[in-house]
């Protein structure tokens, strides 16, 4: 195949929404850029998300127009379900050797028609977009509005029945394909491998995720989502509709006794707008949010804040010691509360659901591949950190969104510009092909 | 009886027949909640032209993309209409979608079903999906009737202009210049730097504000595609995306460089003024420094206090200081414009918490003065002549106000969002405090600690280690700020009503009072008007979509960078400028810009040359009366520079032969839109 | 005077897109409630409608029309005066068909009026509470008010 070497101006390692703005941003000044995401549709975990904060927009209102400008632009090569294996400086630029797994369906081919997937014999149940709650066949396309909308084969539970070979009309499957190995020759990288949340068992206070009507904040995104698991909110146990729900803060974030005494950023405000989302899909449930401090910090936020105070979620300082369960396995929080009176009083209280606010950790350790070194809290190290947040003290190397830190949609965007304009700063200092025929006579500053 | 739909299609010829698609997004719920769009789908698949019609979970989605792209290839639709979310957010979207398959991309209409129909009527969806499917076929009317539009291509000016020098803007310059486009720089103040250079230190890296600001500056300077205008502002603008042509107005500085003997020039100056770099904790003369290392460097006279006594022009080398100088007015052609005015702070009423009442009582800004090295203690912690022993930091001073609790601005609305970068200044600060005044006592008085920034929440860590006392209140009971006796050893008390103990009333006796003040925009009405921008509702310029187009404003061509556009810390500003230099890139860097072809266009079948449109237009030589010779017959016709026409469609009305119209908004448009809503709906059963 | 059933009648609200299109979207936004009778039309300037255009619309089915335009932050010059000049020709006309003057009402609304924009729905929902929606053809309804 003739595609396995590609000549880039940029490379976007992960295409989240803080890869794709960058890429979109570097494509649109006429750069030539390629976008390789490891899994099987770019879209990162904005895609998983309900509605988005601050504007409750519909999240995927906002991220597949942009994966989907990002797979159409003449200037942006995307490649899906790929790895990075090594990179090599290389004069002024990068050699880099990725891999191209094997969907087990001819991208060319495939039309995303899902003929395949309704004859599939086999359910698996584990789907890592719907976080084990659902289950999608052996062969399928990853989500309804995944980009691209190619099929994969799950090889490990395929029975080789050979049905969807027979179903597919245009002859895309191929149980013979092979990793590929793809050659990238790049000018610069730019970073955007994301976030990880805090997994669920971290915290043994806090049930270790044995409690079942204990979940994550990710968790609840699914649930909230128009493309969700049940398509309302059903508590785990026993489908039930949650009457009392609370959610923890910074569960696994600013505890030093899990080792991320950072705050998160995000998980106050998509605690307050689940919250919201709640109160809207289940006018009658209560909501608790126990909290240290609220950081709405964000531009609206903290008007959002107050409307969802206004509309009645409860806000409780308090700092929740311990998460039990009773015999109906109703979750019971411990916490030593501080009541509008300002008296602090240890208490126990049931609820139907919790909810745990889980933290961000870096998506990866970028040292070992890319020689850029992370800070101590583990995300990229930035080292002009305020004037330049964008630049790794790798020359050429860039880095953009929760890489970078834990940050939301709204600053990842904002930080995705500020890759593309340094990369491009980069890009025509490195070549000297700024125009000369731009520079001006005259003395730039003038004194007056 | 209201006319029937369907007779509009007979103007148009047999070979172009339309052949309208038409998709009802769903929008994840957001509209299929309230609106039944399948319904809506069904009922208007009825109407006459309409090829397909369908509904979709997220027509914004690559499979909804496709669908319409297949529906033109495969069922030869030539028209689109969508019913979505605003207009405002998918436009373009959709429009590139038909590009793609190979339509024109303004056979596309758009209506809003989300924000006009679905969130605003909650409680009858009924009605809802009545309207819907009324708009709908508005929308369809207009399809029939409407034509293929090429936009207006002009060429750009490859130059940008950045207004205001405070980080932001130098970054943004920065990034423009090596992107290769040209930039002017325009400061209104006669130092470069903002608020910036003004900090003892910056969070989260502890470094010294000054010379991290002066490595920015140099790099600025080096750039040979930057021009730099300091005491300089905007007065006026012409033109638009890619055309502006800028006037700008440069009061002199008075003093043409630096001299050895400068500081006998100070000496010998009689007037004293307020220190305006040092929030009035100091003095200076009217001829003065800003600070040692500003750039430019040289001295400056203060024109509001001089008096043009001479001193100085006496004392200094020939030529050096010009009294009389007078303001210059040029003017610059840029394409793009960034705006990055940023913010000023909080100025707290007289009495709030003590303000102007207590000469204890400054500001977080003063107490960065009051800290520093060069400023007006030399960096003791000394507050009139004696040293501070105890300190209250109150938060969110002008910040999360609460309407009927706080005193409003004036315009009514008080500051209700956080400014986002006080909390941990003030807890970096606490910090400092702590270095030079090992034993002192600081409380930090606060509503949340919202040190959310990578490295912040170490500063509130730290502070805890450091022995500073937290104390929290609620924004409906304010502290409270009053002398103490006479006889006190602190002057002051401050009275909170503590809720991390037990919600006692404590009252601390301080010597100081420090007021975290929030962060409020510069005033920028001149520059609003100019460039036709608008504030939010909390007074800072506002972006079109905090997600989609985070740094563009409404206007094509003018950009946010930094706290212009709402509280940000140093880091931010200068993300958000970057990416402000990024936008601007991509909208110039081809010295080309595309405008949208909403122009007025004469038909000449029907122009009787008139001329009232001519009379009424109000842009310069976007109309005039020409003259044309057919068959020996002279005669004149309107005809429009479609640069110069803005598409105010004055002449629209104006036109007694109804033979203008502005292209994509004629007018037979909104006749066939107004009929075909008053119109009986085809099949209507009612919804369930 | 009308004695009709008060069938609520259809409101027509012309928004500029510089100005009360964006105001409706803030509303929207912001889910207030309003009723839905009324049918937004986005413009990019007033100013193209004439007379007639407003006399149309009353004839084909609308009962009251308000024009939402910017005002004095209209992005266009002379907007503004030119369409006060065809609303007061347009009540000319309607005075000349015995229309109630308050069925057209022109209004500036900005990006971020939301309130006013909600006054301006709930002004002209009980107008139509007042009056009643439009008999037509207005023709007609102007000779019946001659002849009384
Ligand atoms: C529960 C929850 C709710 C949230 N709600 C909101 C909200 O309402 N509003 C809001 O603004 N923010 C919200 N956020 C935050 C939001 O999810 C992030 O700001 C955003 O997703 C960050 O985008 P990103 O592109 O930086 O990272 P990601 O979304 O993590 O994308 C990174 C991508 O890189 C890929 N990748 C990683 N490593 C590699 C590699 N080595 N090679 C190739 N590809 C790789 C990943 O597969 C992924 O696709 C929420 C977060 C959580 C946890
Ligand atoms: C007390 C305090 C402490 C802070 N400490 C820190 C910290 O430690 N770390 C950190 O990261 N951030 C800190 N910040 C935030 C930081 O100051 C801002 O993020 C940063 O200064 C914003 O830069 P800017 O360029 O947007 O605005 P500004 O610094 O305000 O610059 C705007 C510039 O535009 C000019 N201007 C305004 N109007 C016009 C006009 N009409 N024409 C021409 N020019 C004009 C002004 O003169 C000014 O030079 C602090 C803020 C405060 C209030
Ligand atoms: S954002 Fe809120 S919940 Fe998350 S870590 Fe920070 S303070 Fe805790
Ligand atoms: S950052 Fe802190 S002090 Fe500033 S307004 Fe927000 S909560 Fe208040």
């Amino acid at each position: 195949m003739s595609t396995n070497q590609i000549k880039v101006d940029a490379l976007v390692v992960g295409g989240g929404i803080s890869g794709m703005q960058t890429a979109l941003d570097l494509g649109d000044q006429g750069y030539k850029v390629a976008v390789v995401e490891r899994k099987s549709s770019i879209g990162g975990k904005m895609i998983d998300l309900s509605k988005v904060f601050p504007t409750l927009d519909c999240c995927s209102c906002i991220t597949t127009p942009k994966m989907s400008a990002t797979a159409h632009h003449d200037n942006i090569t995307l490649l899906t379900y790929s790895e990075i294996e090594s990179i090599n400086r290389d004069g002024n630029g990068f050699k880099v050797q990725a891999t191209k797994k094997p969907r087990y369906v001819r991208e060319d081919d495939c039309t995303g028609c899902r003929s395949c997937e309704l004859v599939c014999p086999l359910e698996v149940s584990e789907d890592e977009h719907e976080f084990g709650r659902t289950s999608h066949r052996v062969v399928y396309v990853p989500f309804s509005t995944a980009v691209p909308q190619k099929a994969l084969v799950d090889l490990d539970h395929c029975l080789f029945c050979g049905k969807c070979i027979q179903a597919c009309p245009s002859d895309a499957i191929d149980f013979t394909q092979q990793p590929e190995p793809v050659e990238i020759e790049t000018r610069s990288i730019v970073l955007a491998t994301g976030f990880e949340t805090t997994p669920i068992n971290a915290k043994k206070e806090y049930g270790a995720g044995k409690l079942r009507n204990v979940i994550s904040g990710m968790m609840m995104e699914r649930l909230l989502a128009p493309t969700g698991p049940y398509g309302r909110v059903l508590r785990p146990s026993d489908g039930k509709m949650p009457a009392s729900i609370a959610y923890v803060q910074c569960a696994g974030s600013r505890d030093q006794t899990l080792g991320v005494p950072y705050c998160s950023r995000v998980c106050c405000m998509y605690a307050i707008k689940q919250a919201m989302l709640l109160s809207g899909a289940l006018p009658l449930a209560e909501i608790t949010i126990y909290y240290m401090d609220i950081r709405t910090f964000g531009k609206g936020y903290e008007q959002f804040y107050q409307n969802a105070k206004a509309m009645g979620v409860e806000f409780l300082k308090g700092k929740v010691a311990r998460i039990t369960e009773d015999e109906n396995q109703n979750p019971i929080v411990r916490v030593e509360l501080i009541d509008e009176f300002g008296k602090t009083r240890v208490t126990e209280r049931q609820h139907d659901l919790v909810v745990l606010s889980v933290g961000l950790l870096p998506g990866g350790n970028p040292q070992p591949k890319f020689g850029v070194p992370v800070g101590e809290d583990g995300f990229v190290q930035v080292p002009d950190y305020n004037v330049f947040p964008a630049v790794t003290s790798q020359p050429g190397i860039f880095v953009t969104g929760a890489a970078a830190g834990p940050m939301d949609i709204v600053d990842s965007i904002m930080m995705a510009g500020a890759a593309a304009s340094s990369a491009a700063s980069y890009l025509e200092a490195g070549n000297g092909s700024r125009k000369e025929a731009q520079r001006q006579p005259e003395r730039s500053v003038e004194y007056a | 009886m209201p006319e029937e739909i369907v007779n509009t299609q007979a103007q148009n010829p047999k070979e172009d027949e339309p052949r309208i698609g038409v998709y009802v997004c769903n929008c994840g719920g957001n509209i299929g909640d309230v609106v039944k769009c399948e319904h809506v789908a069904r009922t208007l698949e009825r109407l006459p032209n309409v090829v397909v019609s369908r509904d979709n979970m997220f027509m914004c989605s690559d499979p909804g993309q496709k669908m319409i792209a297949d529906d033109i290839k495969e069922k030869g639709v030539n028209r689109v209409v969508i019913g979505a979310c605003s207009i405002f957010l998918h436009e373009q979207t959709f429009r590139r979608t038909l590009e793609r398959a190979g339509l024109n991309p303004y056979l596309y209409y758009h209506i809003g079903l989300r924000e006009q129909v679905s969130w605003v009527h909650h409680g009858t969806p009924k009605e809802a999906t009545e309207k819907s499917i009324r708009m709908m076929a508005a929308g369809i009317a207009k399809a029939r009737n409407m034509k293929p539009l090429e936009p207006v291509r002009l060429p750009a000016h490859r130059q940008a202009l950045v207004i205001g020098g405070g980080v932001a803007g130098l970054r943004s310059a920065l990034d423009l210049a090596r992107r290769g486009l040209k930039v002017t720089l325009v400061e209104k103040s006669h130092y470069l730097g903002g608020h910036m250079a003004q900090w003892e230190r910056v969070f989260p890296t502890n470094e010294e504000a000054r010379p991290l600001l002066k490595r920015l500056i140099d790099q600025v300077l080096a750039e040979p595609n930057i021009t730099i205008h300091t005491g300089a502002e905007v007065i006026g603008a012409k033109g638009y995306v890619g055309n502006y042509n800028v006037t700008i107005r440069q009061t002199p500085r008075g003093v043409r460089e630096t001299f050895p003997n400068e500081q006998e020039a100070i000496d010998v100056c009689p007037i004293k003024r307020r220190k305006r770099f040092d929030f009035g904790l100091s003095t200076s003369k009217a001829i003065y420094r800003t600070y040692t290392g500003c750039v430019p460097e040289s001295l400056v006279i203060d024109w509001e206090t001089c008096t043009k006594c001479g001193e100085c022009v006496k004392v200094a080398p020939e030529g050096m200081i010009n009294l009389d100088e007078e303001a210059q007015e040029f003017t610059v052609d840029v394409g793009a414009v960034v705006l990055a005015t940023g913010f000023q702070p909080y100025e707290p009423f007289y009495g709030e918490m003590g303000w102007k009442e207590f000469p204890e009582v400054i500001t977080l800004p003063q107490l960065h003065r009051l800290l520093d090295d060069e400023g007006p203690t030399q960096g003791k912690f000394w507050w009139n002549g004696h040293p501070v022993k105890n300190v209250a930091i109150i938060h969110c001073v002008g910040s999360r106000q609460v309407e009927g609790v706080h005193r409003a601005q004036p315009d009514g609305n008080v500051n209700n969002y956080c400014s986002r970068v006080c909390c941990t200044a003030s807890l970096s600060m606490a910090s400092l405090i702590r270095q030079k005044a090992p034993d002192a006592k600081i409380y930090e008085v606060f509503e949340d600690i919202r040190a959310y920034g990578r490295g912040h929440e170490d500063y509130y860590t730290r502070a805890s280690k450091n022995n500073v006392t937290f104390l929290r209140y609620f924004a409906e009971e304010i502290p409270e700020v009053r002398r103490a006796d006479e006889k006190a050893e602190h002057p002051l008390l401050v009275k909170v009503r503590d809720h991390l103990t037990w919600g006692e009333e404590i009252e601390i006796p301080v010597d100081l009072v420090v007021l975290s003040v929030g962060m409020m925009p510069n005033p920028v009405q001149d520059l609003m008007e100019i460039f036709k921008v608008t504030p939010g509702s909390d007074r800072f310029l506002l972006e079109v979509h905090p997600k989609l187009r985070p740094v563009e404003t409404a206007v094509n061509g003018v950009v946010l960078a930094g706290t212009a556009q709402g509280p940000m810390n140093i880091q931010e500003s200068c993300a958000a400028a970057s990416a402000a230099a990024s936008k601007v890139s991509a909208l110039i860097e081809q010295a080309k810009v595309e405008l949208e072809p909403y122009v007025a266009r004469v038909d000449p079948d029907k122009c009787q040359g008139s001329g009232e449109c001519v009379k009424v237009c109000p842009q310069e030589e976007a109309i005039e009366l020409k003259t044309f010779s057919e068959n020996g017959n002279t005669f004149q016709r309107a005809v429009v520079t479609p640069a110069n026409c803005n598409g105010c469609g004055v002449c629209v009305s104006a036109c007694p032969n109804r033979a203008i119209d502005v292209q994509g908004w004629r007018l037979d448009e909104y006749e066939a839109m107004v009929s075909a809503i008053a119109a009986d709906i085809p099949a209507w059963e009612g919804a369930a | 005077m009308t004695t009709e059933t008060p069938q609520k009648g259809k409101i027509l609200l012309l928004a500029t897109l510089s100005g009360g299109y964006r105001g409706a979207d803030m509303v929207g936004q912001g889910h207030m409630d309003y009723p839905p009778n009324t049918y937004i039309l986005p413009v990019m300037s007033s100013a193209i409608f004439p007379p007639k255009f407003y006399i149309d619309a009353f004839e084909k089915g609308f009962d009251a029309i308000t024009v939402m335009y910017s005002g004095t932050d209209s992005p266009y010059k002379g907007e503004s005066e030119k369409t006060a000049e065809i609303i007061n020709e347009t009540y000319e006309k309607m005075k000349e068909l015995n229309l109630d003057l308050r069925r057209l009402r022109l209004a500036a609304i900005c990006t971020v009026c939301v309130r006013p924009f909600l006054e301006e729905v709930q002004r002209a929902e009980s107008l139509l509470e007042e009056i009643g929606p439009l008999p037509r053809p207005l023709a007609k309804q102007g000779v019946a008010a001659n002849v009384n």
